[in-house]
Formats: structure tokens, C-alpha cells, sequence
């Protein structure tokens, strides 16, 4: 075998033998670097594809940076209105039951925009799987505060800090969604890290086994990093996730699938 | 050719259900027919009236009848005895319990019917106003018993269920009730 | 669809059971609905009935929920609805123009408290260079046809599509048959959202702004934008409809849409057999409004006089296209009963005819 040394150049220009790039991605996404929308895409993709998915799925995406998803998501899809995301993918599920249904939602159009559809949506124990991408801002209109924006946290319209006294608390809607009858699986991950990231890609396998399995709506929070709306450098991103978030929503399995077996 | 009556009384007497039963036993004989109803929030004692149109074609009739060639007043409290669009040589059915005809004055063919006493005579208290429309259809030809029995059973809510069997009663008494000269007076 | 042998029977219905069933005749697999006065026995209908057709019926939380839904199914291929009174269908605003704007049939059934609603129905209070198609029926069997019709033109155009429906047509009960209309067969809806092109490089998407993906770009926003405002415009010039009686003589026309249009219709008749020159026009597209044909029934009449139970809406597209705009009167007015939630005194046969008889004793 030719050992290839690594004390110098190597003599051999480098050739590409595989692409660890999604089929179901029809380009780059134009988003900021740092970002952590991509990598929670990347990671449902590839979810779709190793669960034999693909032919059968349909992407409701609500309105936000992610919104731009549609134009590089090999997927049947639709970019609907702020917030209403499950209720749309309701009316879809329920008139294709055979298909898999799920959103795609920041946390300014699920928590904000879209409370009552989420709320509802799970009460009635509808079998989709909700994503909800939460940096804790309203990335795409600039870095305004939403319902998820954490006490501290500097946005264009909590310039000193959100303060509870004027700017009220942030809601932690997975919670309040894993509380309620109708529910399947809730789960909240984060991709700040190489294992946040491998433990959301599970959670992700995991809502999917529960809508095939019928059990009511699945609901995924994934923390991503947001470095411009959080005026942080793009490698700074993770760790600020990891100090200013992940505190006030930690990572796990909210509720566990009905039989409580893994996927 | 249509016909129309007018249903007028207060809440309780039934009068949605005699217009309801009207106009589906028409339906159910082959006719066209009509139902407009009109009734206030009050679930007892406020003003209820419906009004059935029957005919032979696609009814042209306005659902506010601007003018009706018959009427039935089961409680004159908010209409008066004698229905203001009640045509003047129409035909007006009194419910003489509680209506005195001798406020019924005009050129109108009238028959009064104590329906309230004979109802509550009979044991079918609540039924007065399907057997004044028992009376009114023997005297009419506008629809059948038959067609009457079938459509007020049809309707009554799984609740009211139980009271087919007094409605049907009412219905007959008040046929069985309409005299030779009544007939006669109706057919001039 | 096969010539039919025996007509469908008469059945005595409630308005909005007619509508319900005419709708699921149509194939209508998906309801939303609120309770709201009068639209609400329309929901109980379909509440019962669409279930026993195989269809959905979601009791929603919100009219905004509901019209988001009725979206979603649609955008799968299936004939959905939903539907409110003005106020209600106020809420849904944003969503009837991403409808329109991107091109998913729904049918909307407003069942008005009034005549209050011809402007949010024809101009709309959504965003956007949008339209919708809105057929004001006069009476319970014209709904069951416009019913029809509405799915019919919603998949046709790939547009939402408006009953403006009111509270006599709402609880009224009529004999009506359920015949199906002989209609066109339609294209396959090959734009549905069903998954199965999911990885194949060619997967649907449904967005206002069309850009389409990046192996397949769409026309953008400009461009899409454009094409739609050419295929409302084609819409308008072929979906017009109107109904009008003795208007060849007339010296003067009556203007009514919906149930109004039913009672000044009665009156007209009257008027003529009593040797009025009288004629009637009722136009029954909201929008696109039927423009030419009404300053084609109005040429020589020296008053034209409109009807409408609100302050003056259907009016302006009158004054639009009628032949001599000077002999516009309004002889109509906003009636409502106490409650708020129907006519008021107004329509009522004798009212109109007063009003049209003292429009008569003035000087032209």
C-alpha cells in the first residue's frame, strides 16, 4: 500500500470520490455564514432519505431566512403564510394521509404569528412533524425580538437587553406543546455542537417514526445559531448558543413516543 | 299556480314545526314549495311565524311574502287576529283558545277552531298547532294526512321522538274536526 | 358527464344544506368552518355530511386557521372550502390573496348578514394585484347551481372563488333537485402537492413569489405578478354574467344583486304589467362585473335606478359603465333588522316598489 506522507505537499492534486452532499439539495443556500438553519436542514434531509422518505413527503415552510429553503429543497413544497404552517399542513395530511407532512418554522413565525395553529394542531392531534428553527430572533426582517427571545438577549427592538419588566418572558412552546393530549413525540435539540448535532438528527428520526406510526403531531425544536441577528462573529455562534440559550431551553426528549421505545 | 299561508303565534305553540311539516309533506308529494321562517331571540312567548309557499313549478314567490292568500293565527299578541298581508278575500284560520273572531272582521272566508282546548282534550297539550293544521290542510287539499304524519314525524329531533304518536293524533282531530259547512264555506 | 335520464328529486333543504350538499356533489372533500351567524348551519351541514362522504370537516379554532387549512388541502389536488360572514371572511384577507397569488383553487362561501360586503368581495382587502370570482346567487336553487359552478371555475383558473351568499338564502327552505350541471371536464391538477417528486429534480412548489428552484427557475415575482394580472383580465372579459328582463324599451332599469335582485325582480314584473316601461338588470359575477352588458341594457333608459341594501357600493361599478351616468339614482339604503345579524325593513316587496314609484314621479 502507498503510504501517503504528511511532512510536505502533497505530490498529487486531491481528487473527489464522493459527495457527502444531499441529493435532495438543488444548490447552495444563501444564508449567513454561521448559520444554523442549514445544518438543521442538511440533517432532515438526510433523515427523509435514510427512512425512504422522499417520495412521499411534503414541506410546508413558513416565513423566515429558512423561507428560502424552498428554491433548494428537492421536496414538493410550499412557502405558506407566517405562522400558519400547521394549518395548512393539516388540511394536507388530512387529505393525503399517505404522504408525510411536515413544517418548517422559525420561532418568530411559530411562536409569534402562528401560537394558536401550533397549539391547536397538537391539541388535535394532528400527525404531522413540526420543526421549529428557534435562535431566538427575527433573523430575516433584521434581528427583532420574538416570543423566544431570552431575558438579556440585545434585539433591534430590545436594544438594551429584553427586560421582563417591559419586554415580558420568553415562552417555551415545546413545553407547553409536550403537555398536551394529541401529542406524539416533542423534543428539542441544537446544532451549536457535533453532538447536538447528531442527537437532533435521532429526534428528527424519531418524530417521523411517530407521525408513520400515527400518533399524533410530532414537534422538533432545534437551537440554531443566528451570529448576525445575535451581533456576534460566526464562530462566536456556537458558544453563545450554548451560554445564552441552552439554559433556558434545554436539550431533550420532552415527550417520549407513546411506547417509549427508541426509534 | 302557488299558494301561500301565513303562521303566526307565539313561541311554544310550534309554529316552525307546522311550517316545517307543511312544507315537507307538499315536497314529499311531488310539489314545490317554500319555507320562510321569521322568529325572535326569546325561546318562549316571543313572535314566531313562518310562512309556506306551495306550488306546482319552481316557486317564484319573494322570501318575504309581501302578500299571502291564507293564514292561520294560533295568538293574534303580535300580528293582531287578522295578518296585515292577508289578502282581502283570503282565506284566515282563527285559533278561537285565545283568539276572539270577533276581531276577525272582513271580507276574508274565516273558521275559527278552539285547538288549544281541543288539544289539551284530547291529552296532546303541546300539539295545537299541528291540529289546526290538521283542519287547515282537510279544509285546503294542500296536503294529505299521510304526507302530513310522515313529514312531522321526519322532523321531529331524536329528543322529540316520543310525541309522534300525539302529533299524529292532533293532526287527525283536527281534520276529523273541519264540519260540512266549513268545507263548504272554503270552496266558494 | 353522461345525459342525465330522470331528474334528482325534490327535496325540501334549508339553504345552506343545499349549499353543503351541492358542494360535496361537486366532489368538495374539505371544510373549514366557525360558527358565525348565518354561515353556522353551513358548518353543521358540513360537519355531518362530509364525513359520510368521505371527506374532512375540521371545526376550527379561527377563520384564520380555517382559510390556511382549506389552502393546505387544496394544495394537494383536493376541492376545499371554507367559509363566514363578512366579518369572518375580514379575517381571512391575507390568505385570499395568497390564494390568488399563488394559485390554489378555493371556494369561499360568505353568508352575509347584508349587502354590506360587495366591496371586500370585489375589491378585497387582501395585498396584491389579485381577484377573485364572486357569483352573488338570488335565491336558494341559483346557490346550488353557483355552488357547482364555483368549484367548477376555482380549478379552471386556479383562483379562489366567492359565494356571496346572505341570511334568506341561508335559512330559507326550498324544494330544490340536486342535479349535477353538465360541466367541462377539467385538466389534471399535475401542480398538486403529493410528494412522489420528491428527489426526482423535478418536485413542485407553490409560492407567491415563483421563483422556482434553482435546477428549475421560476418567473419570479415580477414576471408571475404580470402573468396573473394578464389571466384575471382574460378571466373578465369570458366569466361575466347577468341576468336582465324588459330592458329593450325601458325607460328605466333597475340595478340589484343577490336576494335583493329577487325581490326588485318581483316588483319590475309588477310594474310592467301595469304598463310601466320598466326594465330589470341583475348582474350575478360580482367581479368580473358585467360592464358592457349593463351599458347595453341601460342605453336610452333615462333613469337607472339601483338597489342595495348598504350605502352604496355595486353603485360605483354602475356608475363605471352605465350609458348615462346622470341617470344613476341609488333608491336603496343600509336596512338592518335589530339584531344586526339580517335584512331590515327595506326588502320587502312593497318598500322597493314605493321607492321605485316615487324614482318614477321624479323629473328624468
Amino acid at each position: 500500500m502507498d503510504v501517503v506522507t504528511t511532512d510536505r505537499p502533497p505530490g498529487q492534486e486531491a481528487s473527489k470520490v464522493a459527495e457527502a452532499y444531499p441529493s435532495l439539495l438543488l444548490g447552495d443556500h444563501s444564508l449567513c455564514p454561521g448559520c444554523g438553519e442549514p445544518v438543521a436542514l442538511r440533517i432532515l434531509l438526510e433523515t427523509l432519505q435514510e427512512m425512504d422518505l422522499v417520495q412521499k413527503t411534503i414541506a410546508v415552510v413558513g416565513h423566515g431566512c429558512y423561507g428560502n429553503f424552498v428554491q433548494i429543497i428537492d421536496l414538493d413544497c410550499t412557502l405558506c403564510l407566517h405562522g400558519r404552517a400547521p394549518a395548512s399542513a393539516t388540511g394536507m395530511k388530512r387529505m393525503r394521509p399517505g404522504s408525510v407532512v411536515f413544517t418548517m418554522q422559525g420561532d418568530g413565525d411559530m411562536v409569534n404569528e402562528g401560537l394558536a395553529e401550533i397549539v391547536h394542531a397538537a391539541a388535535r392531534g394532528e400527525n404531522i412533524t413540526c420543526i421549529l428553527l428557534n435562535n431566538g430572533v427575527f433573523g430575516d426582517t433584521g434581528g427583532q425580538q420574538t416570543a423566544t427571545t431570552v431575558i438579556g438577549q440585545r434585539t433591534k427592538t430590545s436594544l438594551e437587553g429584553r427586560d421582563p419588566a417591559l419586554h415580558g418572558h420568553p415562552i417555551q412552546i415545546a413545553d407547553i406543546i409536550a403537555g398536551l393530549d394529541g401529542v406524539g413525540y416533542v423534543a428539542r435539540g441544537a446544532v451549536g455542537t457535533v453532538r447536538g448535532v447528531a442527537r437532533t438528527k435521532k429526534m428528527i428520526r424519531e418524530a417521523f417514526e411517530s407521525q408513520l406510526a400515527g400518533e399524533g403531531l410530532s414537534l422538533v425544536e432545534i437551537l440554531t445559531m443566528c451570529p448576525t441577528g445575535w451581533f456576534v462573529t460566526a464562530p462566536e455562534g456556537p458558544d453563545y448558543l450554548g451560554e445564552s440559550m441552552e439554559s433556558v431551553y434545554p436539550m431533550g426528549e420532552l415527550r417520549a413516543r407513546p411506547n417509549g421505545e427508541a426509534g | 299556480m302557488e299558494r301561500s299561508v301565513l303562521m303566526v303565534g307565539i313561541g311554544g305553540q310550534g309554529i316552525q314545526l307546522i311550517g316545517k311539516t307543511l312544507a315537507l309533506a307538499a315536497t314529499e308529494s311531488g310539489l314545490n314549495a317554500m319555507l320562510a321562517a321569521d322568529y325572535g331571540g326569546e325561546m318562549r312567548g316571543g313572535t314566531s311565524q313562518a310562512t309556506a309557499v306551495v306550488g306546482d313549478g319552481p316557486i317564484r314567490a319573494l322570501p318575504i311574502l309581501p302578500r299571502t292568500d291564507s293564514a292561520i293565527v294560533m295568538h293574534d299578541k303580535f300580528s293582531g287576529a287578522v295578518p296585515e298581508r292577508l289578502d282581502a278575500d283570503g282565506f284566515l284560520m282563527l285559533n278561537s283558545s285565545i283568539v276572539d273572531p270577533a276581531k276577525a272582521e272582513g271580507d276574508h272566508t274565516l273558521v275559527s277552531l278552539p285547538a288549544t282546548d281541543m288539544a289539551r282534550e284530547i291529552d296532546a297539550p303541546q300539539a295545537a298547532g299541528l291540529l289546526m293544521l290538521g283542519a287547515f290542510c282537510r279544509l285546503t287539499g294542500i296536503a294529505d294526512h299521510d304526507h302530513l304524519v310522515a313529514a312531522m314525524t321526519s322532523l321531529l329531533p331524536p329528543y322529540r321522538a316520543q310525541h309522534a304518536e300525539t302529533n299524529s293524533r292532533a293532526l287527525a282531530a283536527g281534520a276529523a274536526a273541519v264540519s260540512e259547512r266549513d268545507l263548504a264555506a272554503v270552496s266558494v | 358527464m353522461s345525459a342525465v335520464a330522470q331528474p334528482a328529486k325534490l327535496e325540501l333543504l334549508e339553504g345552506t344544506t343545499a349549499i353543503a350538499r351541492a358542494a360535496i356533489l361537486s366532489d368538495c372533500r374539505f371544510f373549514t368552518g366557525y360558527p358565525m351567524s348565518p354561515f353556522t348551519g353551513l358548518l353543521e351541514s358540513m360537519s355531518d355530511l362530509m364525513p359520510k362522504s368521505g371527506g374532512s370537516c375540521v371545526n376550527v379554532e379561527s377563520e384564520i386557521e380555517g382559510v390556511n387549512m382549506t389552502l393546505g388541502a387544496a394544495a394537494t389536488g383536493a376541492r376545499a372550502a371554507t367559509g363566514s360572514c363578512g366579518q369572518g371572511v375580514a379575517l381571512m384577507q391575507e390568505a385570499i390573496a395568497e390564494a390568488s397569488l399563488n394559485e390554489t383553487p378555493i371556494v369561499i362561501f360568505n353568508m352575509a348578514r347584508n349587502q354590506q360586503d360587495y366591496f371586500q368581495c370585489t375589491r378585497g382587502g387582501g395585498w396584491g394585484d389579485y381577484r377573485t370570482l364572486t357569483l352573488a346567487p338570488k335565491d336558494v336553487p341559483e346557490a346550488v347551481e353557483h355552488t357547482q359552478l364555483l368549484f367548477h371555475l376555482a380549478d379552471k383558473y386556479r383562483v379562489p372563488t366567492i359565494l356571496y351568499g346572505d341570511p334568506l338564502i341561508a335559512q330559507t327552505r326550498v324544494g330544490v333537485r340536486l342535479q349535477p350541471l353538465d360541466l367541462p371536464a377539467l385538466p389534471p391538477k399535475d401542480w398538486a402537492l403529493d410528494g412522489s417528486l420528491g428527489g426526482t429534480g423535478r418536485s413542485r412548489q407553490i409560492w407567491t413569489w415563483a421563483l422556482g428552484k434553482r435546477n428549475a427557475p421560476g418567473p419570479g415575482p415580477d414576471r408571475h405578478w404580470q402573468e396573473l394580472a394578464e389571466k384575471f383580465e382574460s378571466m373578465a372579459a369570458s366569466e361575466q354574467r347577468w341576468e336582465a328582463q324588459h330592458v329593450d324599451d325601458a325607460e328605466t332599469v333597475v340595478v340589484a344583486f343577490g336576494s335583493a335582485g329577487k325581490f326588485t325582480e318581483y316588483v319590475v314584473d309588477e310594474l310592467r304589467e301595469e304598463g310601466h316601461q320598466i326594465g330589470h338588470f341583475r348582474p350575478i359575477t360580482l367581479w368580473p362585473f358585467p360592464g358592457e352588458a349593463l351599458a347595453e341594457a341601460t342605453r336610452g333608459a333615462r333613469r337607472v335606478l339601483v338597489f342595495e341594501l348598504n350605502a352604496g357600493q355595486m353603485i360605483e361599478d354602475v356608475r363605471q359603465f352605465a350609458d348615462d351616468r346622470k341617470a344613476i339614482r341609488a333608491i336603496g339604503g343600509i336596512s338592518s333588522a335589530d339584531s344586526g345579524l339580517s335584512f331590515g325593513p327595506l326588502l320587502d316587496a312593497p318598500e322597493i316598489r314605493g321607492r321605485i314609484i316615487a324614482a318614477l314621479k321624479e323629473e328624468a
